[in-house]
């Protein structure tokens, strides 16, 4: 249905806008979209397809708010390069990656990993988040096939709000 | 037909408008003013006076006379409004269940609701005695600051008085839509609504067919009510010093005190000085009569007003920094409010927008109006049509019209009203008010002024002014008649005091060129604005091809199995989101079926109007910090979903706290409640996640939903919200009591009372 249409699609789409489109574009944009699904226009019509409009426009309202902020647009932008479709209102940046049982140290299997992912542990429990990523970058060289280590480089790059490699 | 009206409840003001054949008015008591007084009195008969006749009783029966009932809706009983009104009016409050606030009046115990609901019946009754027909449907408008228990509370209003409340609309959004838009194809708007109890400012993009609210400030704790009290608070100072009576420490004296400052401060704004004197405020020796005399000037007042007007533009500082734009970004300033009559008030205005401000509607009556132009756009039970999606034009009594250079010295004509309507023996009322048109200008009907009563009636010691006739009006500008006034048109003469006069309430100094608004009305006829053309006039150029065509049907299911690809947004608006899943991936064209266009409607399609949630949402996180949810001038409706998981192994309801502001801290904001999020299957810590989706409305309420995340199933979301009266049998004893206490509506006339 329309709902489901609406997950695939993201804000510009949402918006009908270009990638490169204007400030002033998307507000024309948004002024179009809002004549086409804001509740006042279904004012006559039955509860089932107000509901409809409603929440394709409450989608709008999110990917305008989004798309009309130059530091929010950047973000989605690289966010929508990885693949994800809508952005959180959560500001990664200022949250230290998620803290789970196992250290980047007992990850790791070589020495020189294990060396690596020692600095890395205590960088990021000071919070200093980009120089862990330097260290964990280079633990990763160290062991190419561990999964787990990339997983969590992974992980810190989103924390960073970084493309990753 | 039923019409669906639009409601301004204020805090000293209620104004009810509808629009009928294209043309939005006011309906007011033809006995009565042109604005209903938000005051209900419990009578000691057991009915209920609403409006003029419960002012009447302010003095006489002050526990039972409840007014400004607006500054305390929808608070909890700890906060500083309410705490501060404890001391200062004369009628009790006390606590209720749940933190709110509850009203004592003759031994009967009622909530704010209730009380506005009076209020709103009142309205509805004068209603449908105007109109001659049921009135089931109405826009209330509300402050743009208010916050959801505000909302929620005057929403409840609207619906224990009988009323389908079809929208709760922000009060500048209101004004906004009653000038609508200007000739320019896009501006920037600024609302700048200075009322009796609350200050908001709003920023619009106003656009032929869409009013965007780009940001919306405000306080609403902040109106002309304080600086009522900042004059009652010199008069008192000035009795303590001549009389050596403080009236401070006596409530009732005190609310004397109030309502003559608020007369002094209407009559400062249409003159330089004003003395009052007043026989019964203290008493002499053995009983005799001591007349105490007042006299302020317009120099002093705007000293002492100034720090509340400065904290006005404060707000306005703020409302520019979120929409990201100065105030040389803005194209247009309209003030609405009875305080910006005050000369002050409209100079600053123009120095902080550094443009002069518009003021062409009645700044009493304007929020109304927009409201009925809403009720009209949002009315279900119409089929929509051309005529009912035009944007109306304003009834001409509202409009303050400038005048032309040709026109006559101005000239007082309420002398009239006091020898033409016995009834109105209270001069001090009457004269502003004009029941009966005056002949010789048809459409002299003066408003009835900023706000409450002058003064109660001739038993008053206050002494009855027969000088009134020949003072100023409350609102001299409001006359439309050409034939009248050069009103407004002279720059300020200078101003003239002259030498003492015993004669009390004497009205001294310059009178018609410091008239409200005198500085920024035209010189010349204005330009008519786009909507004034008259009616057989074609349609503005502005392109908006399907205006006239009937409603889309609901097509939805069919157009499921044979999308077509729509057309271009601009050129079919109401058309393509029903004929076509405009989200469903694009496939090949199919012609949209002609559609031969309907009769064409003369004047314009009326605006669609997207509005803010003027509050940050928040929840309470650890430490007592916020995690900002739906951020402050969002636009409505909008959602945003947040999942939560249990803290501890079995847990099957989450708790949350919510609450709105701009503050980091969780304690600072205004709490709205807890959340409850129930009906959890157990499960170890952290394993069970709730998706919660925390909408907030078109009316800019909040909702709330909770979705399982495993399990998909909807699991219960509920929110205790302060003071809220929300079981059945609490809202099912509200309604009772409303049907307990008939309004009385007698008629002056004679005729039999009508109970409402």
């Amino acid at each position: 249905m329309f709902l489901e249409s609406l997950a695939r699609k993201n804000y510009y789409d949402i918006l009908r806008v270009s990638p490169d489109a204007t400030p002033t574009a998307i507000k024309s944009a948004f002024h179009d979209f809002s004549l086409l699904y804001h509740p006042d226009s279904y004012v006559a019509l039955p509860a089932d397809v107000t509901a409809v409009a409603q929440a394709i426009f409450k989608r709008g309202v999110e990917a305008y708010r989004c798309l009309s902020r130059a530091p929010m647009r950047e973000r989605y932008d690289r966010a929508l390069a990885r693949g994800r479709l809508r952005l959180d209102g959560s500001k990664p940046s200022s949250k230290p990656p998620p803290r789970v049982a196992r250290t980047l140290e007992t990850i790791a299997v070589t020495q020189r990993g294990r060396q690596f992912g020692r600095v890395a542990d205590r960088l990021l429990a000071i919070g200093r988040l980009d120089e862990a990523r330097v260290q964990l970058v280079s633990a990763c060289q160290c062991e190419p096939n561990n999964e787990e280590l990339s997983e969590r480089l992974q992980i810190l790059y989103e924390a960073l709000a970084l493309e990753p490699p | 037909m039923a019409f669906a009206v639009g409601i301004d409840l204020g805090t000293t003001n209620t104004v009810i408008a509808v629009v009928r054949e294209g043309v939005a008015a006011t309906l007011h008591d033809p006995e009565q003013g042109r604005l209903l007084p938000s005051v209900v009195s419990f009578h000691p008969s057991g009915s209920v006076l609403v409006g003029d006749r419960a002012l009447d009783r302010r003095l006489i029966d002050a526990p039972n006379t409840i007014y400004s009932i607006k500054r305390l809706i929808g608070r909890p009983w700890d906060s500083p409004e309410v705490r501060e009104a404890r001391e200062k009016l004369p009628f009790e409050l006390r606590e209720g269940q749940k933190g709110g606030t509850l009203v004592v009046a003759r031994g009967d115990t009622f909530s704010l609701p209730e009380i506005s609901a009076f209020v709103l019946r009142q309205a509805k009754a004068i209603a449908e005695s105007v109109i001659g027909e049921p009135v089931e449907r109405a826009v209330i408008t509300v402050p743009a600051n208010f916050n959801d228990l505000q909302r929620a509370a005057t929403k409840m209003a609207g619906r224990l008085s009988g009323f389908d409340v079809l929208r709760i609309l922000n009060e500048p959004t209101a004004a906004a839509l009653a000038y609508g838009p200007g000739v320019k194809a896009n501006e920037r708007v600024a609302i700048y609504d200075f009322g009796g109890g609350t200050f908001d400012v709003t920023l619009l993009d106003v656009a032929p067919n869409v009013f965007e609210v780009l940001a919306t400030a405000g306080d609403s704790a902040l109106g002309g009510d304080d600086i009522d009290v900042v004059i009652a608070e010199r008069m008192a100072d000035d009795l303590l010093k001549k009389h050596r009576f403080d009236a401070r420490a006596n409530r009732m004296a005190f609310g004397r005190l109030r309502i003559l400052g608020e007369r002094m401060k209407r009559e400062l704004s249409s003159r330089e000085d004003f003395e009052i004197a007043v026989n019964d405020m203290v008493g002499g020796d053995r009983g005799a009569t001591v007349t105490w005399r007042f006299r302020m000037t317009r120099p002093e007042l705007e000293w002492a007003s100034l720090g509340i007007v400065e904290r006005t533009f404060k707000v306005c500082q703020q409302a520019l920094e979120a929409a990201a734009i100065t105030a040389s970004d803005l194209d247009r300033v309209i003030l609405v409010g009875g305080v910006t009559r005050m000369p002050m008030v409209a100079r600053k205005v123009q120095q902080f927008f550094l443009r002069p401000p518009v003021v062409r509607i009645n700044p009493d009556e304007v929020v109304a109006l927009g409201a009925a132009i809403q009720a009209g756009l949002l009315d279900r039970s119409k089929p929509r049509s051309a005529e009912s999606n035009a944007h109306p034009r304003i009834d001409e009594s509202s409009i303050i019209a400038h005048s032309s250079a040709e026109a006559p010295e101005w000239v007082v004509p309420s002398e009239l009203p006091i020898v033409q309507s016995p009834i109105r023996a209270e001069p001090g009322r009457g004269s502003s008010t004009p029941d009966l048109p005056i002949v010789q200008s048809v459409r002299a009907e003066p408003g009835r002024g900023s706000s409450s009563p002058n003064l109660p009636i001739v038993q008053s010691p206050i002494r009855a002014e027969p000088g009134r006739g020949s003072s100023s009006p409350d609102l001299p500008i409001v006359h439309s008649v050409r034939a009248d006034a050069g009103r407004g048109q002279r720059n300020q003469a200078p101003s003239r005091t002259t030498s003492e006069s015993s004669e009390s309430l004497t009205a001294r100094g310059a009178a018609g060129p410091s008239a409200p608004y005198a500085e920024f009305l035209p010189r010349v006829p204005s330009k008519p604005l786009v909507f004034d053309v008259p009616e057989t006039k074609s349609p503005p150029a502005v392109d908006r091809s399907a205006p006239s065509l009937p409603p889309p049907r609901p097509r939805l299911p069919r157009a499921l199995a044979s999308p077509s690809a729509e057309p271009s947004p601009l050129a079919v608006p109401p058309i393509a989101p029903l004929a076509v899943p405009p989200i469903a991936p694009p496939r090949t064209a199919e012609p949209q079926p002609a559609r031969a266009a309907a009769v064409v409607s003369q004047r314009p399609r009326a605006p669609l109007l997207i509005d803010v949630t003027p509050l940050t949402l928040n929840v309470e996180t650890v430490g007592g910090f916020c995690d900002m949810l739906i951020d402050a001038n969002t636009p409505v409706p909008c959602d945003r979903t947040r999942t939560f998981a249990t803290a501890s192994d079995g847990q099957t309801t989450v708790r949350v706290r919510i609450a709105q502001g701009e503050s980091k801290r969780f304690s600072e904001n205004t709490f709205l409640g807890e959340l409850e999020l129930t009906g959890l299957t157990a499960a170890a810590r952290g394993e069970a996640q709730i998706a919660v989706t925390f909408e907030i409305d078109v009316d800019g309420i909040l909702n709330v939903r909770a979705r399982d995340v495993k399990t998909g199933s909807e699991t219960g979301a509920r929110i205790e919200l302060v003071g809220a009266q929300t079981e059945p049998a609490e809202i099912q004893a509200m309604h009772n009591r409303q049907a307990a206490h008939p309004i009385e509506r007698a008629s002056a006339r004679g005729a039999p009372a009508t109970r409402a």
